[in-house]
């Protein structure tokens, strides 16, 4: 058994060094991660949403678990771009993993003066627009509205030759038309799905758990088959490179994304249950391709696999 | 964001096994685990997080000060409140306990001996056993611990403050008088002070905002006074940013690695009185 190569070019000169990245707003900017596990492991850190100013995020309480899941409003709390391009860019050239920043904005300006300033910045592998963030008002407006997204995207295009992602919204109606208009005004790849929308209700208290709305973003196992779902929807409607995201807690999982036509993956909520998780599913994953006898995690989608799964793979999943 | 940011440098995940559970009166539990690392490494005021469960409900782990720490094993103090603390006081000796820590900054510790005044409230018992141990080794001869609670079955027990430091007085009221003094502990708080104590508080936050509000008041203020809060938490080492807590002078510091240890000073007690009872959920 030879060792599978497990690259996977994203595109306009992003090539992960394997498919499994932590996901936006899961791993903060890197730092405190570093100090529990070795992330220069990993295919990519993807950093918390970054505003073009500091944001000091919404009052607690901010989570709140549910049956498989957690709840997170935590608003985009972030030091702002300056500070993440001069005082955190600097470090991450100095890291083996590639560092993608999640940028996150209100209207079309702030994304593009969050760009500029990002751009004079070295160390950055690229960029995942977060045009899906729930937790901010009007921070769905893009991610709903396909002809919005591929406005976004197009002047987020002309500013910058670095690799653009895009993290699309599960909660609109048509995700494959969001995708494509994102293809079509330049998006280099996407990132499917961001949370969902959910509400805790305390009964104690006859009101929701999370103050404001009462709503947050629903993340953790519970979301996998939805995203899952969303995933292979993607796949089929555009040809740039997918990142399949929500529910990741093993291997498995994992696998099952790239099985929906995911090209690589993000572990997100399993990092909080526990630190070591995207490692333990890029060990997996290498563990799965390797006895499968893949030369290339692509291989490892539906129709080129034999009808029986090879040893190492499981047929079915219970999760 | 201001104030010392734990280390997170000693913290690891570690395989470990309950070797005791007993339970006290009132329904707290000392559940008490090997766990070398942590029971190496931690310091008074920092916490662990806990999970002894596979699957997915409850998914995420939960934070526990460690109590005390002998050789190799650890002791947390709880009771069960929601789905993961049910699990974790039904845990028997051979059960497997896997703990992440220590997380959190701890408690500071001056190098000189000072006057130490530990205000406990209920459960807030927690991080204080261990407090009183590194405190008696620095050589503080004058450790006072006020413990207070509704009822006498609620008093974490006086021996267990101690653990044979004999020379540490434990003073206790109840809100009922059915031990101890009839009243709130924080009514001692003032005649326990000068200007040569070192104050650290632990329980619920009005009784937190009551020490708080005393202290503000003191002809002659403590050195220094320290409270430990708590949040409901994601992650317990800085990356999902959800434990916010309400600082003085506006934002909001993260319980888990800007605390759960604060200077009384550093805390909006308002804004976090005026919180949701997010903790029962």
């Amino acid at each position: 058994m030879t060792a599978p190569d497990l690259r996977v070019d994203l595109g306009r000169g992003l090539i992960l060094p394997n498919p499994v990245g932590l996901a936006s707003g899961t791993a903060g900017y890197g730092f405190e991660l570093r100090q529990l596990i070795d992330v220069d492991r990993l295919g990519a850190l993807f950093t918390k949403g970054t505003t073009l100013h500091p944001r000091d995020g919404n009052p607690p309480p901010r989570v709140a678990e549910v049956r498989g899941g957690m709840l997170n409003a935590i608003g985009l709390q972030n030091p702002g771009v300056e500070h993440v391009a001069s005082a955190y860019a600097p470090e991450f050239s100095r890291w083996g993993v590639p560092v993608v920043v999640n940028v996150a904005g209100g209207n079309v300006e702030d994304y593009l003066q969050c760009l500029d300033r990002l751009e004079r910045a070295e160390g950055l592998a690229g960029y995942e627009l977060n045009i899906s963030c729930p937790n901010i008002a009007n921070g769905l407006d893009f991610g709903r509205d396909p002809a919005a997204a591929g406005r976004l995207v197009a002047a987020a295009r002309s500013r910058t030759g670095r690799h653009l992602m895009v993290k699309l919204s599960p909660n609109v109606t048509d995700i494959a038309a969001v995708a494509r208009a994102v293809e079509e005004a330049g998006a280099d790849s996407v990132s499917a799905v961001n949370t969902y929308v959910g509400m805790k209700i305390h009964r104690g208290i006859r009101a929701p758990v999370l103050p404001g709305r009462g709503t947050g973003g629903l993340s953790g196992p519970v979301i996998k088959t939805l995203a899952l779902a969303a995933v292979a929807e993607v796949r089929r409607a555009v040809r740039i490179p997918v990142v399949g995201v929500g529910g990741i807690m093993d291997a498995g999982d994992a696998l099952e994304f790239l099985i929906a036509g995911a090209d690589a993956i993000q572990v997100g909520t399993a990092t909080f249950v526990n630190p070591t998780a995207s490692l333990e599913v890029l060990d997996g994953l290498t563990e799965i391709a390797t006895r499968a006898g893949v030369r290339r995690l692509r291989e490892l989608r539906g129709p080129a696999l034999p009808a029986m799964p090879p040893a190492g793979i499981e047929p079915a999943s219970t999760g | 964001m201001s104030g010392p940011v734990s280390d997170l440098g000693r913290a690891r995940d570690e395989s470990g096994e309950v070797v005791a559970v007993e339970g006290l009166d009132g329904g707290m539990v000392e559940i008490t685990a090997r766990l070398p690392h942590l029971a190496a490494t931690a310091r008074p005021g920092e916490f662990a997080q806990l999970r002894a469960w596979g699957g997915v409900d409850p998914l995420l782990r939960r934070p526990f000060s460690v109590a005390w720490t002998a050789g190799e094993l650890c002791s947390f103090v709880l009771e069960a409140v929601g789905a993961g603390t049910r699990l974790l006081v039904g845990l028997r000796p051979g059960d497997p306990l896997q703990a992440l820590g220590p997380l959190g900054n701890g408690f500071p510790l001056d190098p000189v001996p000072v006057r130490a005044v530990i205000v406990s409230g209920g459960l807030g018992c927690a991080p204080f056993p261990l407090l009183v141990r590194e405190l008696r080794r620095r050589g503080c001869a004058d450790v006072i611990v006020l413990s207070g609670a509704a009822t006498a079955s609620r008093l974490y027990p006086a021996a267990r403050f101690r653990r044979g430091e004999d020379s540490v007085r434990v003073v206790e009221t109840t809100d009922d008088g059915s031990r101890g003094r009839r009243g709130l502990v924080t009514e001692l708080v003032a005649d326990a002070c000068d200007e040569t104590a070192a104050v650290y508080a632990c329980g619920p936050n009005p009784m937190l905002a009551a020490v708080a509000r005393t202290l503000q008041r003191l002809a002659r203020p403590p050195r220094r006074a320290h409270v430990s809060l708590e949040a409901p938490m994601g992650c317990g080492f800085g990356t999902c940013l959800g434990c916010a807590l309400p600082a003085s002078g506006g934002g909001w510091f993260l319980c888990c690695r800007q605390g759960p240890v604060r200077e009384v000073s550093e805390v909006d007690w308002p804004g976090l009185l005026a919180l949701p009872p997010a903790h029962v959920a």
